[in-house]
């Protein structure tokens, strides 16, 4: 019986330990876990439903005819206004294939800095040529300087448009409209006026001063919102980055002296330079065929 | 006794073990959306609509199982005439919000908001800066409340600025900021929501913002750069800007704004003064009437977290 009482006691301590062991194991399965995402289970109406439904898909099957105004931003010497139109074939409602295409030769406005610049080297040609403001500006200064300017004439681009998001807009929460925001790239072909090129020695002529015509190829970029104001039109905002090296003012500023960042009294594609040009764009868009469809 | 304590030990044990709850599948995810508020961006109504049905539906059943027809048994004064199918073509004519629940509910609430300033029309001089707004808003879409901005180490002057006087031998005189602070009003006559990839919804605001209060600056001398050293002087400015947040969740937004700061700038003197070079009266002769258009980058901190929300009707 002893023997037996001692199993039992034996067995019993056992039993103790690896519940004891059991329970202190429970109690470090108890320590905080990191939380997964509450389950829930629809089981109505909206079980496995879409984000969306009942879309109206704006742009799906559809051409997109924008005529566009274009504005420059930041302009150091002349601002631009390009006046165009982008088409697009969207062949679903978030990727479309297009071009935009614009004409900035009409309006050019020179800036603030640039009537400066004017001001005092219209002051300075009344002035002895061999002054030593003259002599120094000699290359950089012609009889106009807005007739020196770069600028921006037209530019086309083909770009894909991407449409990650769509959604509505609520104002003063009456009016209401569908709108989305797109992102778009490609490649643009510019052409642009700038100070002709000209060597050492022959950079003071007033030949030497006017401009020729050459076409830069940039990546351009940006994105867009679109505001739908009925079945087949919308008001466009976008934002465009374009950049490129260019000789927005007509000024010798590198070529010579150690690495070339000193002038070289010659006027040649070292003194372009590489700026972001940035452009916002307004536009009324245009869809065609006139009625959309409405997914499920 | 000691059993007892190891089982009730072990019971405890298994008792706060955690439960491990497992992530919706996706197909479900945006319809729990909606049901937390997270209205689809276009089929909100028609989502609702359905779930109207499907109760309508449900009811109906009911009625003619049993409750319908008891309370006919009972009291036949009391029972229901109506034409179903006359009912049901009947037009409907419920108001319906623009936006049906609003996202957020920031009256009472107070916003913080961290931004980075980035500047977006002076050509010459960058004023990049760290900066902060504390707004209050009264109602949902009315708030009061301050900002400023901290330039002083970070203004730029740009190579272009060097370029053009060595080409044109032309002197732009120049600014540099020191700080700004300003009282505001802030006014959000838009909002809504977009779904990204069709897959996920996210609200935004876009608002409108103006104030009043001071910027400091002085001119960063070019002209007489030897002599000349003037110190910030506070300036009285107006400002105005549109802005955008969009909601990561009900008190953690991006917030883009774009604000034009107006005041009159003191500029540098563009001659000399022989005899008075050191003279800080002769330092500057114009002023200036300056925009100071920025963009601010930042986040916004809605307190406190949480909020009750009532319906609007």
């Amino acid at each position: 019986m002893s023997e037996g009482r001692g199993m039992n006691t034996t067995k019993s301590k056992t039993i103790k330990r690896v519940l004891s062991v059991l329970a202190a194991g429970c109690a470090l399965f108890a320590l905080p876990k990191p939380a997964n995402a509450q389950e829930i289970l629809l089981t109505g109406p909206l079980a496995g439903a879409p984000a969306v439904m009942k879309l109206r898909l704006y742009r799906e099957a559809r051409f997109e005819f924008a005529p566009s105004a274009t504005f420059t931003l930041l302009d150091e010497y002349q601002r631009t206004i390009l006046l165009g139109a982008r088409l697009t074939y969207n062949f679903t409602d978030w990727f479309g294939f297009g071009a935009w295409a614009a004409y900035g030769g009409a309006i050019q406005i020179p800036t603030h800095l640039s009537e400066e610049i004017q001001t005092v080297n219209r002051y300075r040609k009344t002035q002895e040529p061999n002054s030593l403001s003259n002599r120094l500006t000699a290359v950089n200064l012609g009889q106009d300087f807005k007739d020196q300017l770069g600028s921006i004439d037209w530019v086309v681009a083909p770009q894909i448009t991407l449409v990650p998001f769509r959604g509505k807009i609520a104002l003063f929460q009456s009016i209401y409209a569908d709108t989305d925001l797109y992102l778009f790239g490609g490649p643009a072909f510019v052409g642009l006026s700038e100070r002709k090129d000209c060597a050492a020695e022959q950079c003071t002529t007033p030949a030497s001063f006017e401009k020729a015509s050459r076409v830069a190829i940039a990546p351009t970029f940006g994105l867009g919102l679109t505001f739908y104001v009925s079945k087949w039109s919308a008001l466009g905002f976008e934002w465009r980055g374009l950049p490129f090296s260019w000789n927005t003012g007509g000024f010798d500023v590198a070529g010579g002296g150690p690495d070339q960042e000193f002038p070289d009294n010659a006027i040649s594609s070292e003194d372009r330079r590489f700026l972001f040009n940035q452009m916002l764009t307004v536009s009324l868009n245009f869809y065609l065929p006139t009625q959309y469809r409405v997914s499920e | 006794m000691k059993k007892s304590r190891v089982g009730l030990l072990v019971a405890v044990a298994l008792g706060i073990l955690p439960a491990n709850g497992w992530a919706q599948e996706d197909a479900g995810e945006a319809a729990a959306g909606e049901q937390a508020g997270e209205g689809p961006a276009e089929g909100e109504g028609a989502a609702v609509e359905e779930a109207v049905t499907d109760e309508g539906a449900e009811g109906e059943g009911t009625d003619e199982g049993g409750g319908l027809e008891e309370i006919c048994k009972i009291d036949p004064a009391a029972c229901p005439n109506l034409d179903m199918e006359k009912e049901a073509a009947r037009p409907l004519r419920e108001e319906l919000y623009a936006v049906q629940q609003i996202f957020v509910i920031k009256a009472g609430r107070f916003e913080l908001n961290p931004f980075w300033v980035v500047t977006l029309n002076d050509q010459f001089v960058n004023h990049p800066a760290p900066g902060a707004a504390l707004n209050f808003y009264i109602s949902n879409v009315l708030a009061v409340g301050v900002n400023g901005a901290f330039y002083r180490p970070f203004n730029v002057d740009r190579e272009f600025n060097f370029l053009v006087r060595r080409a044109a031998r032309v002197a732009v005189p120049l600014t540099e900021y020191d700080w700004s602070a300003a009282l505001n009003f802030t006014y959000v006559p838009a909002f809504g929501k977009f779904a990204g990839f069709s897959d996920f919804i996210f609200q935004y605001e876009a608002f409108v913002v103006g104030g009043v209060g001071a910027i400091s600056t002085r001119p960063i001398p070019v002209i007489d750069p030897n002599n000349r050293n003037p110190d910030f002087e506070p300036k009285l400015a107006f400002n105005a800007g549109i802005g955008l947040r969009i909601f990561f969740n009900r008190w953690f937004a991006a917030v883009l704004e774009i604000r034009d700061y107006m005041f009159n700038d003191k500029l540098e003197n563009l001659s000399v003064v022989a005899g008075s070079e050191a003279d800080p009266k002769t330092w500057t002769d114009q002023t200036s009437f300056t925009h100071n258009v920025q963009a601010q980058l930042g986040v916004s901190f809605f307190l406190p977290f949480s909020f009750e929300y009532r319906l609007p009707k």
